[in-house]
């Protein structure tokens, strides 16, 4: 069977919606996703300037339930579970043996007993996999068709846009705050988290929430933006993206990730072993930027004749109207870098990360 | 329909003849495709453009895709202010947004190239 097609593409609740509104649909990870709904750039500087709504729903949600869940999850993430407190999100990871990376995803204290997840689509079945066979007592249920959804609501009007709706304004004062939020549309529950940068809220919305929500969210001015200019964003705020910046041959350490692997000096969990016994990195992310073109994903970068490292993911940026990337570089490399486009040696610029301060925050 | 005044290249290259002069573009279902351009390539005038070969390049904000000539000749024009500033590209791709002038052998440069009924169907397999 083609999974391509198609005919076998899942779609999220919103998927008329979308189309509705004019959104340029394309698979992704098994999904029919808006990529845009018109312009990229345009949705990009909405987020920052306003307020955007991502429709999300393609990532994977998994509930995780009984005495042993966070003992068991500790040992099987990269990150600790035991000490997460109750009512708030952490961005971790499920690594390998080895310490490389499989997949990035935040876990959801929503009680002492219960763990909610939230992973990438592309990984969903492996994950699920992975995840299973390293728990043993803990109940695990996969929950991303059951017909609700995530809503992404982002930028610095987000606040005031989801207070208007819910009547209060009285929620998620911290970043990584979790909070089940009295609203018109029943009980919303949502966390202080996102892809953006920006301050913003990730809701998890029912079957009968989704459609309603997101119609009175885009009522109260939230832009409808599509993976093209999510994607953006992450970049900017260089969140990492699995496929591009990190997978299995990347580990957290030298990826700059050390607080998804919570604790990793001491704990006991699958992949510890391997990330104390690494040497020193001898490669790090680096920032670029370029004048007019865009160092895209496996173009080589060069210092002089040296091949020094490759793109790891490149767009152009609608907050600094240039092309930026990300690439992994060897470490001590100081002299001007330059990136093979198809043949043609373009000058790029190496900068500090992020490209566009966080404030999420704020 | 679009103009049945030039011809198609599958690859949504356009060429209009005047004389022994083929104007060259992409098409407005390219640019839609495309996105929000970012940046273009063109080549030098006196250089050699071949059917179906890369002249130049073009870029969006989601994707760099080549360009490929529908006819085979010299480069005697280019639309030398359009790199660098894309609008007539995006918004008129047909017309203003033309790319390159090419001079060709004879009047059957254009022969074997789609003509806009033909290329209609090519643009509704891809849509």
């Amino acid at each position: 069977m083609d999974t391509s097609s198609p005919e076998t593409l899942h779609q999220t609740p919103l998927a008329a919606r979308h189309r509705e509104l004019g959104a340029k649909m394309v698979p992704f990870a098994g999904w029919e996703m808006p990529l845009d709904y018109g312009s990229i750039l345009g949705e990009s500087r909405a987020v920052r300037k306003g307020a955007g709504l991502f429709d999300v729903s393609h990532m994977a949600r998994f509930l995780f339930c009984g005495p042993a869940a966070a003992a068991e999850l500790d040992y099987a993430l990269g990150g600790s579970i035991m000490d997460q407190p109750i009512g708030k999100a952490r961005y971790t990871m499920i690594l390998q043996e080895d310490g490389g990376i499989m997949d990035d995803l935040i876990t959801y204290r929503t009680g002492e007993e219960e763990i909610f997840m939230v992973v990438n689509a592309s990984n969903r079945i492996r994950d699920w996999d992975i995840l299973t066979s390293r728990l043993d007592q803990t109940e695990c249920a996969d929950l991303t068709e059951d017909g609700g959804g995530i809503l992404a609501l982002q930028g610095p009007e987000s606040h005031r846009i989801l207070a208007e709706l819910a009547g209060s304004s009285d929620f998620c004062p911290g970043f990584l705050d979790l909070a089940e939020l009295d609203s018109p549309f029943g009980a919303l529950f949502l966390a202080r988290t996102g892809y953006t940068g920006e301050h913003g809220y990730e809701i998890f919305v029912t079957a009968e929430q989704i459609d309603p929500v997101w119609q009175r969210l885009v009522e109260l001015g939230a832009a409808p933006v599509g993976l093209g200019a999510r994607d953006v964003l992450r970049l900017e705020a260089a969140l990492p993206l699995y496929g591009h910046e990190i997978h299995e041959g990347v580990n957290p350490i030298e990826a700059a990730l050390r607080f998804g692997v919570r604790g990793w000096k001491t704990r006991d969990f699958v992949g510890g072993d391997a990330l104390r016994a690494l040497p020193e990195p001898t490669r790090g992310l680096i920032g670029l930027t370029a004048p007019k073109r865009v160092p895209r994903e496996g173009y080589p970068l060069y210092c002089g004749d040296k091949l020094v490292g490759e793109v790891c993911s490149g767009v152009f940026s609608a907050t600094l109207e240039k092309p930026i990337a990300t690439a992994w570089c060897q470490l001590g490399i100081d002299g001007p870098l330059e990136v093979d486009i198809r043949g043609k040696r373009m000058a790029v610029e190496r900068v500090d990360l992020p490209f566009v301060p966080h404030r999420s925050r704020d | 329909m679009r103009p049945n005044d030039r011809s198609y290249l599958d690859s949504h290259e356009w060429a209009q003849l005047q004389g022994d002069v083929a104007t060259v573009g992409i098409t407005d279902f390219a640019v839609e495709q495309l996105g929000e351009l970012v940046y273009l390539d063109l080549p030098e005038i006196g250089q050699s453009v071949t059917r179906g070969e890369s002249f130049g390049e073009v870029e969006s904000v989601k994707a760099v895709s080549d360009i490929n000539s529908p006819v085979n000749g010299e480069v005697v024009e280019i639309n030398s202010d359009l790199p660098d500033a894309l609008d007539p590209l995006q918004s008129d791709a047909l017309n203003s947004g033309w790319l390159i002038k090419v001079k060709v052998s004879g009047a059957d440069a254009l022969d074997g190239l789609k003509d806009a009924a033909a290329y209609e169907e090519v643009v509704a397999s891809e849509s």
